[in-house]
């Protein structure tokens, strides 16, 4: 069966290469959504595999979100990656501290993000 | 599923470039507009905000689509409307050199 993920980031572009890449390259099924409110109502509704997650978003932003994605038990235990254009290692650190399995940094390749997905949570 | 081709996946980020654009071109005017602004000492704070929001989006995105200089000259952007006080006067030409020249970029991607 194949892996199912939500994208959550408030960039169009970002999001719709994103999808394409993560569905043609990987064959996964990709959920979107363009805020945090709005990824939180899909993560609970689909129950995706993963989460791909924007970190700078207006409203509620990306650290806020996957503090809520945390305290919902519906999602408590989805798998979150965020995505950054944070390229600065005080960034990263402060980030990856929160608990999510790994900071992946923008402009990411699309023929490659899949695989560094994958990597990360041990799909094969 | 079976993996894409590289050529179709290529062709399908194609689309997608045209289809953003309209929004690529308009964060670059926003890095112009900092730039004349900066140049008669008129940056505002919210020039300066949006222009840091521009260039971080030209950051994450550019790249994406294969303009990875395009990313690099828009970080040094981001930095350098993130200070506090605004860009230093002296990196004026800077700006507007990188401004610039993403301009050309984004309308010569193929």
């Amino acid at each position: 069966m194949a892996h199912s993920i939500l994208i959550i980031d408030d960039e169009d572009d970002i999001r719709e290469v994103a999808a394409l890449s993560l569905e043609t390259v990987a064959g996964w099924e990709v959920v979107m959504a363009s805020s945090g409110a709005q990824g939180l109502a899909r993560a609970i509704e689909y129950q995706p595999d993963a989460i791909l997650l924007d970190v700078m978003m207006p409203g509620m932003d990306g650290p806020t979100t996957f503090r809520e994605l945390r305290k919902n038990p519906a999602t408590a235990k989805i798998p979150v990656l965020l995505l950054t254009a944070k390229v600065q290692s005080s960034d990263q650190r402060r980030f990856a501290d929160l608990g999510v399995q790994a900071v992946l940094v923008k402009p990411f390749d699309p023929l490659t993000l899949s695989t560094q997905i994958a990597n990360v949570l041990g799909w094969s | 599923m079976d993996p894409i081709a590289k050529p179709d996946l290529s062709a399908a980020i194609d689309q997608l470039w045209i289809r953003f654009l309209p929004e690529i071109r308009e964060r670059v005017a926003v890095l112009e507009a900092a730039v004349a602004a900066f140049a008669t000492d008129q940056l505002t704070e919210a020039h300066q905000e949006a222009a840091n929001t521009a260039a971080h989006k030209l950051a994450g995105v550019l790249g994406t689509f294969n303009l990875t200089k395009g990313t690099v000259l828009a970080r040094e952007l981001e930095i350098m409307y993130s200070r506090e006080n605004g860009p230093e006067p002296a990196l004026a030409a800077r700006l507007a050199s990188i401004a610039a020249e993403l301009r050309v970029m984004v309308e010569n991607r193929k």
